[in-house]
């Protein structure tokens, strides 16, 4: 128990309260409904336990399915993105990255960042979508409702850094 | 046995990732059992009360809306009512048999607290619950039209399958004909619904209206769906699909009333043929 705990769990519940009360609402186009909830899990450092990641993001995901009526559709994807999340990282980190390099728009520059938020948020909303639709009967719309709620969802995630950078 | 146990230590995120990932599965295949899984959805009483609390503020700021519909209804009711003291007059009817036939059934009012549009599986969570005598399986309809039918309740709240649902289905028939059919929703719109098995003989025009026909245990006939604004074939072309623009606005959705006593009397016809089978064994 230190302080990066309760910062981590302060910053969950700000989340939280966000993509329950304003994402949840979203429907650009009829679709796009970003999980912003993602982002915390991409914020952890290099170095990290990865079991303490897992477990973050199997509780974030289930507080939001209770919310959202989505049983285990969310902890299975926020888990599963916590499982990659280190992989992913390790594909965008500067050659003389510290041991405990935090990813962040001013760590790695505007274009490695957006890529590596576009990827994590495509690797949550396709599990997210694909449990949710469950049949390739209307694959189609799965893949519009994927590709344009991780898009919504990256340009979020870089607004939400560009705020915590410019508060 | 030294390199094994180095083998857990070292993969044991992966041990980790597996367990979470069955609790999510499981708990996301075992959804459909319902009563048991009440704790895990917006029937939850902590849930229910923060959704309360924003569903009172949204429906603070939709109130010119609804006061314009209540207007439009109560205009109606007006117009009703004066056509029906008209027919009571000429028919000379007993008040009390003509207040029977128009209100057969007791309805629960209840306030749409949650409600989400865009998954292909939608539910609205609403605030009244078993302790106001809600059970599964009953009927809920808005002014304006069928909204969908019960589908899980907690002592507070329940969670209401709409038509929004690709798992609901409902028995519908085209007013004034005895052509029925059952009731579907295509994910994508939130007003469209799609109605199938009319036979190839049926006459069906654009502009019908599509009503509930009482076959069902759930809804007593005659509550309006939708018009339809399309005739259509079937993918096997051995029937025709209507495709109906829905009465109740999904988006806006905020008072809806269930129907609580339309199923009594048949399923206790029911329960008795069932206690006289046990005695007869």
């Amino acid at each position: 128990m230190n302080s990066t705990f309760f910062i981590r769990l302060l910053r969950l519940t700000i989340l939280l309260i966000l993509q329950i009360l304003v994402f949840n609402n979203i429907h650009l186009m009829g679709y796009a409904t970003p999980l912003l909830i993602g982002y915390m899990l991409l914020c952890f450092e290099r170095g990290s336990s990865r079991i303490g990641l897992l477990l973050w993001g199997f509780v974030i995901g289930i507080v939001f399915d209770v919310f959202s009526n989505t049983a285990g559709m969310a902890s299975a994807s926020c888990t599963l993105l916590a499982m990659m999340q280190p992989k992913l990282m390790q594909m965008f980190l500067p050659r003389d990255a510290d041991e405990d390099f935090k990813p962040s728009l001013s760590s790695m520059g505007f274009w490695k960042y957006l890529l590596y938020a576009f990827l994590g948020m495509l690797i949550l909303h396709a599990t997210f979508y694909s449990l949710d639709a469950f049949t390739i009967n209307d694959w189609q719309l799965t893949l519009i409702a994927i590709g344009s709620s991780a898009a919504l969802a990256t340009l979020l995630c870089i607004a939400t850094e560009l705020f915590v950078r410019f508060k | 046995m030294q390199n094994l146990f180095d083998f857990f230590i070292n993969y044991k995120h992966w041990f980790v990732f597996i367990m979470l990932e069955i609790v999510s599965l499981v708990s996301l295949f075992s959804y459909n059992g319902y009563q048991k899984s009440v704790y895990f959805t917006t029937a939850n009483s902590v849930v229910g009360t923060v959704y309360s609390a924003i569903s009172s503020v949204s429906s603070y700021i939709d109130l010119k809306d609804v006061n314009n519909q209540l207007e439009a209804d109560n205009e109606t009711l007006r117009q009703q009512v004066q056509v029906l003291q008209q027919q009571l007059l000429e028919a000379g009817l007993d008040s009390m048999e003509m207040m029977e036939a128009v209100q057969p059934y007791t309805i629960i009012n209840a306030l749409v607290v949650n409600n989400s549009l865009h998954r292909s599986n939608n539910l609205i969570t609403i605030n009244k619950g078993r302790a106001d005598g809600i059970a599964p399986e009953m009927g809920v309809v808005s002014s304006s039209g069928v909204v969908g039918i019960v589908y899980m309740v907690s002592d507070h709240y329940s969670i209401v399958m709409p038509l929004l649902n690709e798992h609901s289905k409902i028995s519908c028939r085209v007013k004034g004909s005895e052509y029925f059919g059952t009731l579907q929703w295509e994910r994508g719109k939130t007003d469209v619904a799609v109605a199938s098995g009319f036979p190839r003989h049926a006459k069906l025009k654009v502009g019908e209206v599509v009503e509930t026909n009482g076959f069902s245990d759930i809804f007593p006939e005659g509550i309006p769906i939708g018009y339809v604004f399309k005739v259509q074939n079937s993918p096997d072309g051995m029937s025709y699909q209507l495709r109906l623009q829905l009465y109740t606005d999904f988006k806006r959705l905020r008072n809806v009333s269930v129907i609580t006593d339309y199923t009594q009397p048949e399923r206790i016809t029911l329960e008795q043929k069932a206690d006289s089978l046990t005695l007869d064994d």
